[in-house]
């Protein structure tokens, strides 16, 4: 044997023995695995990059397609609703309040739709490579929020010149906001990418299923309108209970109602500013943080346990 | 040459493997329509496939071990089982040191990305850290003889370019146990040859490979010990001489219990 053949088998009989399948307690599989994710870390970043540099690869634009199509929504939903539906009547500066939800929304169904066919679309590394698999649906999340955070430059133009911001402390709802989104997301993206491995028809019911949240989410209307149809009923109760209600509300809490502008013209509207969200939103932010953690949680359990099968099923 | 790589008889174990049982549902339909379609009535639209039975065996560091079967054996099912691809119904599977499947060459490349962005996902796909994928770039890139074509998009490449550039990727990682299915199959002799000087360089390292291949010729050079399997059973474990000759008998006998379905 030579020295360096001596030296490794030192090592490796220092080392302990590693299950390759852990059948630990619940708590301790699930340290096990974050231990994983994060000594993977840098794989994930370099996911993300991939994903990102392959989308637009071959155009000549590239990253400007990122900006277009925000900026396009944003045209048509202010020309077409604000003013031929003339939403903007009931909804002060509509540009800005219908370009918030939807750059949050755009957030989560990029989560969600690119992340529930994370697996299959990664078949060739997890049938040859042995990784921890969430890693597919976190690095879709991953390039998700950077295309978020790109629109939320066009965002940030939009309000300096429509909106004449003024600095307040409610601007702070943006986190609570990007965090709902971003742990709900991620949460429904991990559960999904693993059953649609069972289920092929999981990705189309995410399709038709956005198609519908979108609607039941104050994006292109106000709570305000809600509230006048079903308040106080148990409709208005399951209305809330969404957390990208409650996300995109606080997001124009942050980024729409602060405006001088928005703020004059609702009081000669005859309506009082805050009545545009929910009183008691700081409470159901925290409780609806507190259950997506746990739905992120069970999960991340459930795609474990489902994850040994993968590499047949695909 | 096969003597060369043999480990000292007290030699620490790096896997070992207890009562390991895998068996695989095979359904026919996927989508909810067919689901429904088919209920009640999807016993039958279920096949059922033992790929290992109750297989258990001890590897110790530096051996050199050639899993072998005929085609349905089990014998790649198992390197995944190994590797943790595939997790096993039943039985234990325990290992230590830093295992390194190659189970396809380039698994992870995209087309899209240029060689050198491909190095360094591939090399963090196969564990290492951007510093060492850093350290051992101008290594990997002069393995591969690519030369100027490293900033090009892969897609580009040439069928023996892109195994050259995976290969060098995949020797950079540093094992203690190295798995390997079938690659060393691909490319033109001088490539092959390639393959076999690094595979005895590994060996003389005192690193553990577990190779499943067809090639007899092959085994009988590299590996120490074979394990003959058939129909998901270890029907032989040891010297490669003996080995060869329980594989070439397996072909003809009849699986040992209950005759298996057909395999998919």
């Amino acid at each position: 044997m030579t020295d360096i053949a001596r030296l490794r088998a030192d090592r490796i009989a220092a080392l302990p023995f590693e299950r390759v399948e852990p059948t630990a307690g619940i708590a301790q599989g699930t340290s096990h695995a974050l231990r994983q994710l994060w000594r993977y870390r840098e794989l994930q970043g370099l996911l993300v990059r991939r994903e990102l540099k392959a989308r637009y690869k071959d155009s000549s634009l590239g990253f400007i397609w990122s900006f277009i199509r925000p900026v396009m929504l944003l045209l048509i939903y202010y020309f077409a609703i604000g003013y031929f539906l003339q939403a903007q009547r009931s909804i002060p500066v509509f540009g800005i309040f219908v370009f918030a939800g939807l750059v949050l929304w755009g957030l989560y169904s990029d989560i969600l739709v690119a992340g529930t066919m994370s697996i299959l679309t990664n078949a060739g590394l997890i049938k040859k490579v042995s990784l921890p698999r969430e890693i597919f649906p976190l690095a879709s999340a991953g390039s998700a929020f950077v295309n978020f955070l790109i629109q939320c430059a066009v965002l940030i133009a939009a309000v300096l010149v429509f909106g004449q911001m003024t600095f307040t402390w409610d601007v702070l709802y943006v986190f609570p906001a990007v965090l709902l989104v971003m742990v709900y997301g991620t949460a429904f993206a991990i559960l999904l990418s693993a059953l649609n491995v069972y289920l092929r028809d999981i990705q189309y019911l995410v399709e038709v299923v956005m198609l519908m949240l979108f609607w039941t989410s104050p994006i292109v209307y106000s709570y305000r309108m809600v509230a006048d149809v079903i308040g106080g009923t148990w409709l208005e109760a399951v209305y809330l209970a969404n957390p990208i209600t409650v996300a995109i509300l606080s997001f124009q809490r942050a980024v729409w109602l602060p405006s001088p502008s928005v703020q004059s013209q609702l009081t000669e509207m005859g309506i009082d500013p805050s009545t545009m969200h929910p009183a008691d939103l700081d409470v159901r932010i925290l409780v609806l943080l507190i259950v997506g953690l746990l739905l992120l949680w069970v999960s991340h359990r459930t795609f474990l346990r489902l994850q040994g099968n993968f590499a047949q099923e695909i | 040459m096969a003597s060369s790589g043999s480990p000292a008889v007290d030699a620490p174990l790096v896997v070992r493997l207890d009562g390991v049982s895998k068996h695989f549902v095979v359904r026919r339909e996927k989508s909810l329509k067919e689901r429904l379609v088919n209920f009640g009535r999807s016993r039958r639209h279920r096949e059922d496939f033992t790929a290992l039975t109750g297989v258990g065996f001890e590897i110790p560091v530096g051996q050199t071990v050639g899993l072998v079967g005929h085609n349905g054996s089990g014998k790649s099912t198992l390197l995944k089982v190994i590797g943790g691809i595939i997790a096993p119904d039943a039985g234990v599977v325990e290992r230590r040191g830093r295992i390194a499947a190659l189970l396809e060459l380039g698994a992870g490349f995209h087309p899209d990305l240029t060689g050198r962005e491909n190095v360094y996902l591939n090399g963090s796909v196969l564990g290492l850290s951007r510093n060492q994928i850093d350290e051992f770039f101008q290594s990997i890139v002069d393995f591969s003889e690519i030369g100027e074509f490293i900033d090009t998009q892969v897609k580009f490449y040439s069928s023996g370019m892109y195994v050259r550039l995976a290969f060098a990727v995949a020797v950079h990682v540093d094992p203690d146990v190295l798995l390997v299915d079938e690659v060393l199959a691909v490319g033109d002799e001088p490539f092959q040859r390639k393959c076999m000087d690094k595979i005895r360089q590994f060996q003389s390292e005192g690193r553990t490979i577990v190779i499943v291949s067809h090639s007899s010729d092959q085994i009988a050079d590299v590996c120490d010990r074979v394990i003959v399997l058939n129909h998901g059973h270890v029907v032989f474990d040891g010297e490669t001489g003996p080995g060869l000759e329980a594989l070439a008998a397996s072909f003809h006998t009849p699986p040992p219990g209950p005759a298996p379905e057909e395999q998919p």
